[in-house]
C-alpha cells in the first residue's frame, strides 16, 4: 500500500496557507446537505463537532460517556503549549515547531507539525474567548510556564485542572449547537464497527450501553476521535473506559494503525500498592523541581527511609545525568526508574517504586513554602496511599500515560480509508516516538477546532457520495455482525471474568513491550498474547444478556479488542529494530545507557495493514523528509 | 399574580421578602408586649393607640394578611416542588450541614399559622375564652392587660403560647439567615456574622415573646389580680 | 478488613428496587471504595450472578463520572472528595455499609447504582455557554481580567457536574450546579453580553427538568467534592434579580 501524507508542496511555513487556498469549498447552503458522525465528545471530537456546526454541516455526535463533558480529556493536569511568545523569551512558531520534532525523536512529519505550531497560538485565543479561566498575572494577563522539559515559557494553565477547563470549554460549544438543535448528541453509545460502502466510510454500528439495542447511523463522513489506547497495559493513568475498540475496529475493516509501539510512559505516579489496584494516579512532574529521587544502595534494605543513612542512599538520577538530575526527561527518568528496581533496589511492597524525597527541600525553603508550592499535591498523595509526604518520601513509580500511536492519517487528518478521519490521542498524531508534555491538549484542539473543519470540507466538495441510509445492505450486514459479536461473547459462558484477562494481558505488555523492550522480550509476549486469546474466546464468563445494562459484557467486549491489538503493538515494537524517543529496544543503546535511533533504516512510519484474522498484519511504511530540521542526538548529560 | 409560583428563584425571593415583613411585626409585636412589665395603664394606652389608628390599622392589616397569605402559598408551592424533587429518599441519611431548624421550617410554619388562627380568635376576636375578653378597665377601655393576665394564669394557654413561640424561634434561626441569602445579601465575608445574627436575633425574639407569659404565670406581673 | 455491605439493587429504570446485602473480606486497607466493589463483581460474575453497576472513569476525583452515596452522605463521607478518591482505610474492620445510588427525581435510576445525569447537559445546553464561533476570538491578551476576577470564576469553575449537590440537597435542588456555570461567566468580560438571558434560561431548565428549589439547606456545599461555596448561590439569586427586575432597556 502506498501511503500519501499529501503534504502540500513548497515552503515549509506556508504550506498550510497554501493548502487552505487550494482546498475546495462548499457554499453554505449546500453544507446543510452533508451529515458527518463524529464518535468522541473529548477535546478533538467536541471541538470539531462544534465547529463543524457551526460552519453548517450537519452533526451527530457519540460518546459512550454519559455525558460529553466526562471524555477523559477532562484528566489532563499540566497545561497546554502556544507559540504566544507572550512571556517575550524568545518563543516562537518556529522554536514549537523545533521542540515537537527534536523531542519526538525525528519521528514526526515537519508539514504537520509546523502546522500544529502555526495555529496553537488561535487556540488560546478561542479558549479565552469561551471563558476558560487561565491562570492570570496581576496585571490582567495570561500566565505562562515553562513545562516538560521546554527551554521557554509557553505554557498555558488552569490550576491543576486545564484539560477539566478546556474540555469544559469546547463541551460548552457543542452544547450551544445541541441548544439550537443544531447537532445531535448520543451518550452511552458504544461504537462497535464504521461501515464501507464502495470504499468509503459512510456509517456507524452503536450499541446503546443502556438497552443494548444495537443501530447503525448513516453519514456522509466519519470521525474518530476515542483517545489513546494506555489501557493495553491494564494500569495506567488512563480512565477506565479509555479503549482501543473503535480504531482497533476501524482498523480491522482496512484502516492502517500507524507506529502503535510508540506509547508513553510516565516518570511519577504513585505505585502499584498490591494486586487490587485498578489504576494508577499521575503526580504532576513540577514535584520533581523540588523533590530529589533515590534508592538504597543495598538490594532489598527493608529499612523505613528515613533510617537509612545518607550515604547508603543512591540519589541516581543526579548521579547519572549531572547537569540535568531529577529533572531528566520523561523518558530516561523512567527507565532509569525501572532499572533500579529491576536491579532489586526499589522500595515499597512490591518493590517496584523508588522515593521523591522532600527533606532536603523543606529544610532548605521550611514548610510553607512548599505546602505553597505543592500543598494539593501532597494532599492527594495522602488521601491515596495513607503515609504524609512531609514527613516521609513520596513512592513513585513510572507508568503508561499517553500513545503517540494511532490510526495513520494525511495532511488532512484522513486514513487511508476514504472518509473515515481520525483526530486527537486516536491519530498517530504530530508527536512522532515521545510527546512533549502540555502537546496533546495542543494537537486534539488544533485538530478540531481548526484543521479537520476545513479539511473535512475539501473531501465532501469532491467524494461524490450516493444517497443512502441505514436500509443500505451494508449497514443490516454490520448490524448483524454487531449482535453476531456479543452474542458470541455471552455464548462462551466460561469461568474467567473479563477484568482478569485484561489483568493478565496487562502485565504481559508492560513486563516485556513496556518500558524496555528486547527481541527476546517482545517474543514471550507475542507467544503469551495467542494463548491469552485463546482462552478469553473458551472461558470467558459474561453474566446476563445483551439487551440489558450489562458491565461485563461492555468490559469484555474492549478487552477482546484489546487482546487483539496487543499483538499489532508487539510486532511493531519487534519490527521497529532501533530505539527512539519512548520507544527503547534494549540492543539499541549508546555506550552512556542513551537511546539509539536508526535514521537511515527507520526514519520512517510504519502503519500496519490487517490481512484478516490469525495472519500477521503487513507492515507499509511512509518515509519521513527533513529539510528543515537536521538529525541530532538527544542529549541530556 | 401567582405567576411567580412557576420559577422556584422567583418563588422563594417572595417568600423572602413576605417572610421579612413578617419578621418586621413579629419583632414590633414582641417590643409592644414588652409594655405589660411597665403596667396596665401604659398597656392599655399602648392598645388604645393602635386602635385609633383606624383606616391605617386596617391598611396595615390587609398588607401584612396579603404577606402572610403570599408567604404561605408560596411556601407550601415550593415545599411540595422539593418534595416532589426527590420523591425517593435514602435509606440511610447523614445530614451534615443543615439544621433542625432548616429542615422543620413548613412544620413550624404549619404550627404558626395554626397558632395564629387560635391566636385571633382568643385576643383579636374574642371568640375563645370569652370571658377574658370582655374587660374593661377604669377608663372604660378594652382591658388588654388584664384579659392577658387572666389568660396565661391559665397554664395550658400560657403553655400553647411558650410553644407557639418556640417553633416561631425555629422558624427565624433558618428564616432570617435564610432571607439575606435569598436576597443575595450573604457575601462570603458577611457569611459567619449573618449566622450569628440570625441566631441571636431569633432568640431574641423568642426570649422577648416568652418572659410575658411566664412572668404572669410565676405571678412577676399581675400577681395582685 | 471485613464489611458488611448494603447496596441498592434495581435490574432497570421501570423495576422496583431494594437493598441487598453482602459480605465481604480479604479488603486491604489500602484499596480504594472502587476496587472494593471490583472485587465484589468479580467474586458475583463468577459465580453467575448480576455485577453491581455503578458509574465511574477517572478513579482521580476529575471527571465526575462516580457517584455513589455512602453511609448516607453523597460521595463520602469524608468531605472535598469523591466516591472514587475514597479508600478503605477510612472505615473500621466490621462496619457496615450502606451504598445508594445519587437520589434526585431528576435523575432516575437506570441499573443499581447508576443514574442518568442528562438533565445538567440540558441545563449547560439552555445557556452555560458563551455564544462565540471558532475563529471569531480576538487575541487572548487583549482582554486583561483581574486575577482576582479570574481566580475566582475558576473556583466556580472546579465544578465536574458530579450531581452530588443534587443528591444531598433534602430538595433535590440544583442551584450550586447552576450557581458555578452562571457565576464563572459573570465574573469574566467575555461573559457579560449574554449574562442576564443566560442565567433566566439556566434556571428555567433547572425548574423543567423536575429539580427543586433551594431552601438554603447548605447540605451541596458539604457534599462538593470540589468545595464549591455556596456564596456562589448568593450569587445566582442576585444576577437573578438583576436579570428580572433590571431588564436591559431597549
Ligand atoms: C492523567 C493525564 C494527564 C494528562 N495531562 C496532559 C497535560 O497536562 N497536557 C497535555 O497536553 N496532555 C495531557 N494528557 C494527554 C491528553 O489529555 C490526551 O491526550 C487528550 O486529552 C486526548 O483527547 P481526545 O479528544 O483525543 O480523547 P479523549 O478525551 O480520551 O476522548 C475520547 C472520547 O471518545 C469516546 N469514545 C472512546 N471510545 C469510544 C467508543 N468505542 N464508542 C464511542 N465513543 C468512544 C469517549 O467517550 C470520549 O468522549 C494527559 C493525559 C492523562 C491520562
Ligand atoms: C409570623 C409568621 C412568619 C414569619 C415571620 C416567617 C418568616 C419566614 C422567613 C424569614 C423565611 C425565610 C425565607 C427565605 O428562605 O428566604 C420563611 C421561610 C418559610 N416559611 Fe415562614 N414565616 C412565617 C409564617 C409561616 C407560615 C404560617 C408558614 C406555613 C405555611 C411558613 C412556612 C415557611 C416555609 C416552608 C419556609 C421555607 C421556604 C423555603 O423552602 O425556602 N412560614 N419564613
Ligand atoms: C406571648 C406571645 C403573644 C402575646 C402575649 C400576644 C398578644 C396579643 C394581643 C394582646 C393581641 C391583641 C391586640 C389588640 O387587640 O389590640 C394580639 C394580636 C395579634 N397577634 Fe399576638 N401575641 C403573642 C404572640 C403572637 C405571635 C407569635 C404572633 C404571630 C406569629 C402573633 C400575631 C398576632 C396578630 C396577627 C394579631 C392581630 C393584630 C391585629 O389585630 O392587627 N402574636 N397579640
Ligand atoms: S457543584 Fe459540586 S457537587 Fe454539584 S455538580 Fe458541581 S462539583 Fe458536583
Ligand atoms: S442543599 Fe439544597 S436547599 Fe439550597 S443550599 Fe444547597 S441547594
Ligand atoms: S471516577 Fe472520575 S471523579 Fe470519580
Amino acid at each position: 500500500m502506498i501511503l500519501d501524507s499529501k503534504i502540500p508542496s513548497g515552503d515549509l511555513k506556508g504550506k498550510w496557507e497554501k493548502h487552505r487556498f487550494e482546498m475546495k469549498l462548499i457554499s453554505p447552503a449546500n453544507k446543510r446537505k452533508f451529515k458527518v458522525l463524529v464518535v468522541g465528545s473529548g477535546l478533538a471530537g467536541a471541538s470539531a463537532s462544534a465547529t463543524m456546526s457551526e460552519l453548517g454541516y450537519q452533526v451527530e455526535t457519540f460518546t459512550f460517556h454519559d455525558t460529553p463533558r466526562r471524555a477523559h480529556s477532562i484528566a489532563a493536569q499540566g497545561g497546554i503549549n502556544a507559540a504566544k511568545n507572550y512571556q517575550n523569551d524568545g518563543d516562537s512558531v518556529w522554536r514549537l515547531f523545533y521542540d515537537t520534532i527534536k523531542g519526538g525523536d525525528f519521528r514526526a512529519r515537519e508539514g504537520n507539525v509546523y502546522r500544529l505550531a502555526e495555529v496553537s497560538a488561535n487556540i488560546i485565543d478561542q479558549c479565552v474567548a469561551q471563558g476558560v479561566p487561565f491562570a492570570r498575572e496581576y496585571g490582567g494577563l495570561l500566565a505562562n510556564r515553562s513545562f516538560g522539559g521546554a527551554q521557554v515559557s509557553r505554557t498555558f494553565y488552569a490550576r491543576g485542572q486545564t484539560g477539566q477547563q478546556l474540555l469544559l470549554g469546547a463541551y460548552s460549544s457543542l452544547s450551544k449547537e445541541i441548544g439550537r438543535k443544531a447537532i445531535k448528541l448520543h451518550t452511552r453509545k458504544e461504537m462497535m464497527d464504521v461501515i464501507i460502502v464502495d470504499g468509503k466510510a459512510r456509517g456507524i454500528v452503536t450499541r446503546d450501553l443502556v438497552t443494548g439495542k444495537i443501530e447503525s447511523h448513516w453519514g456522509d463522513a466519519v470521525v474518530l476521535a476515542t483517545g489513546g489506547y494506555g489501557n493495553v497495559f491494564f494500569l495506567s493513568t488512563n480512565a477506565q473506559g479509555c479503549n482501543v475498540t473503535s480504531t482497533f475496529r476501524a482498523y480491522k475493516k482496512g484502516a492502517t494503525f500507524a507506529n502503535p509501539c510508540f506509547t508513553q510512559i510516565h516518570p511519577t505516579c504513585i505505585p502499584v500498592s498490591g494486586d487490587h489496584q485498578s489504576k494508577l494516579t499521575l503526580m504532576s512532574e513540577s514535584l520533581r523541581n523540588d523533590g530529589r529521587i533515590w534508592v538504597p544502595n543495598q538490594k532489598g534494605d527493608m529499612r523505613a527511609a528515613n533510617e537509612i543513612p545518607e550515604n547508603e542512599r543512591d540519589y541516581y538520577l543526579e548521579r547519572k545525568y549531572p547537569s540535568f538530575g531529577n529533572l531528566s526527561p520523561r523518558d530516561i527518568a523512567s527507565r532509569a526508574a525501572k532499572e533500579v528496581c529491576d536491579e532489586g533496589r526499589g522500595i515499597g511492597s512490591t518493590g517496584y517504586g523508588v522515593y521523591l524525597d522532600f527533606a532536603d527541600a523543606i529544610k532548605r525553603l521550611g514548610e510553607n513554602v512548599i505546602t505553597e508550592r505543592y500543598g494539593n499535591l501532597f494532599e492527594m498523595y495522602q488521601q491515596i496511599t495513607g503515609e504524609n509526604p512531609y514527613q516521609m518520601p513520596m513512592r513513585i513509580f513510572p507508568a503508561s500515560h499517553y500513545t503517540m500511536g494511532g490510526l495513520w492519517v494525511d495532511y488532512n487528518l484522513m486514513s487511508n480509508v476514504p472518509g473515515l478521519h481520525v483526530i486527537g490521542e486516536a491519530n498517530f498524531s504530530d508527536h512522532g516516538a515521545n510527546r512533549l508534555g502540555a502537546s496533546a491538549l495542543m494537537q486534539g484542539l488544533a485538530d478540531g477546532y481548526f484543521i479537520l473543519p476545513y479539511t473535512i470540507g475539501n473531501y465532501l466538495a469532491q467524494a461524490n457520495l450516493e444517497k443512502l441510509d441505514t436500509s443500505h445492505g451494508e449497514f443490516k450486514k454490520a448490524e448483524k455482525d454487531a449482535e453476531e459479536r456479543i452474542n458470541s461473547l455471552i455464548r462462551i459462558n466460561g469461568k474467567r471474568t473479563p477484568a482478569s484477562f485484561h489483568r493478565e494481558l496487562g502485565k504481559v505488555m508492560w513486563d516485556n513491550v513496556g518500558m524496555g523492550r528486547s527481541e527476546k522480550s517482545i517474543r514471550t509476549a507475542l507467544e503469551a498474547i495467542p494463548q491469552i486469546k485463546e482462552e478469553f474466546w473458551s472461558n470467558l464468563k459474561v453474566t446476563g444478556s445483551g439487551a440489558e445494562y450489562n458491565i461485563a459484557l461492555e468490559k469484555a467486549n474492549r478487552v477482546a479488542d484489546f487482546i487483539e491489538f496487543a499483538e499489532v503493538l508487539a510486532w511493531d515494537a519487534l519490527e521497529r529494530d532501533e530505539s527512539c524517543g519512548a520507544h527503547y529496544r534494549e540492543e539499541h543503546v549508546h555506550p552512556d545507557g542513551e537511546a539509539k535511533r536508526d535514521d537511515e533504516n527507520f526514519a520512517h512510519v510504519a502503519a500496519w495493514e490487517y490481512t484478516g484474522e490469525g495472519n500477521k498484519p503487513i507492515r507499509n511504511t511512509e518515509e519521513l523528509v527533513y529539510d528543515n530540521v537536521q538529525f541530532s542526538v538527544r542529549s541530556y548529560k | 399574580m401567582l405567576s411567580f409560583l412557576s420559577s422556584s428563584v422567583l418563588n422563594k425571593i417572595v417568600v423572602a421578602v413576605t417572610g421579612l415583613v413578617l419578621v418586621g411585626f413579629v419583632s414590633g409585636h414582641m417590643l409592644g408586649h414588652l409594655l405589660m412589665f411597665v403596667g396596665q395603664d401604659a398597656y392599655n394606652t399602648y392598645a388604645q393607640n393602635l386602635q385609633s389608628l383606624g383606616p391605617l390599622l386596617w391598611g396595615i392589616r390587609i398588607f401584612l394578611l396579603v404577606c402572610a397569605v403570599l408567604h404561605i402559598i408560596g411556601t407550601i408551592n415550593i415545599t411540595n416542588k422539593n418534595k416532589n424533587a426527590k420523591a425517593v429518599g435514602y435509606n440511610v441519611k447523614k445530614y451534615q450541614n443543615s439544621t433542625f431548624s432548616s429542615r422543620f421550617m413548613i412544620y413550624a410554619g404549619l404550627a404558626i399559622l395554626f397558632f395564629v388562627i387560635y391566636h385571633l380568635l382568643h385576643f383579636t376576636l374574642g371568640v375563645v375564652n370569652a370571658d377574658y375578653y370582655n374587660t374593661f378597665d377604669s377608663m372604660q377601655r378594652h382591658d388588654v392587660y388584664t384579659m392577658m393576665i387572666m389568660s396565661f394564669k391559665n397554664p395550658i394557654i400560657a403553655v400553647v403560647y411558650l410553644l407557639a413561640v418556640g417553633f416561631l424561634g425555629l422558624h427565624l434561626n433558618h428564616g432570617i439567615k435564610s432571607v439575606l441569602q435569598t436576597l443575595g445579601l450573604n457575601k462570603d465575608s458577611r457569611r459567619s456574622k449573618f449566622e450569628l445574627l440570625s441566631l441571636v436575633a431569633s432568640l431574641f425574639i423568642t426570649v422577648g415573646y416568652m418572659i410575658v407569659p411566664i412572668a404572669i404565670l410565676l405571678g412577676y406581673i399581675g400577681g395582685n389580680l | 478488613m471485613k464489611f458488611k455491605l448494603h447496596i441498592w439493587r434495581q435490574k432497570n429504570s421501570t423495576s422496583q428496587g431494594r437493598m441487598e446485602d453482602f459480605v465481604i473480606d480479604d479488603i486491604s486497607p489500602d484499596m480504594s471504595f472502587l476496587e472494593m466493589l471490583d472485587i465484589l463483581n468479580e467474586g458475583l460474575i463468577v459465580k453467575g450472578s448480576d455485577p453491581v453497576a455503578f458509574d465511574h472513569d477517572c478513579r482521580e476525583g476529575i471527571c465526575g463520572t462516580c457517584s455513589l452515596t455512602i453511609n448516607g452522605v453523597p460521595h463520602s463521607p469524608k468531605r472535598a472528595i469523591t466516591t472514587c478518591q475514597l479508600h478503605m482505610r477510612s472505615f473500621s474492620d466490621g462496619d457496615d455499609i450502606f451504598i445508594e445510588p445519587f437520589r434526585a427525581t431528576a435523575f432516575p435510576v437506570i441499573k443499581d447504582l447508576v443514574v442518568n445525569r442528562g438533565a445538567f447537559d440540558k441545563i449547560i445546553q439552555a445557556g452555560g455557554y458563551i455564544s462565540v464561533r471558532t475563529g471569531q476570538a480576538q487575541d487572548a491578551n487583549s482582554l486583561p481580567i483581574s486575577k482576582v476576577a479570574a481566580d475566582l470564576a475558576m473556583d466556580a469553575a472546579a465544578c465536574i457536574g458530579c450531581g452530588a449537590c443534587v443528591a444531598a440537597c433534602p430538595n433535590g435542588s440544583a442551584m450550586l450546579f447552576v450557581a458555578a456555570k452562571v457565576s464563572q461567566f459573570a465574573l469574566l468580560p467575555q461573559g457579560q453580553a449574554e449574562r442576564k438571558k443566560r442565567v433566566v434560561n439556566m434556571l428555567k431548565t433547572m425548574d423543567d427538568e423536575g429539580f427543586g428549589g433551594c431552601s438554603n439547606h447548605y447540605e451541596c456545599e458539604a457534599a462538593c467534592p470540589k468545595s464549591i461555596s455556596v456564596k456562589f448561590i448568593n450569587k445566582l439569586n442576585k444576577e437573578f434579580m438583576a436579570a428580572k427586575f433590571f431588564k436591559d432597556a431597549v
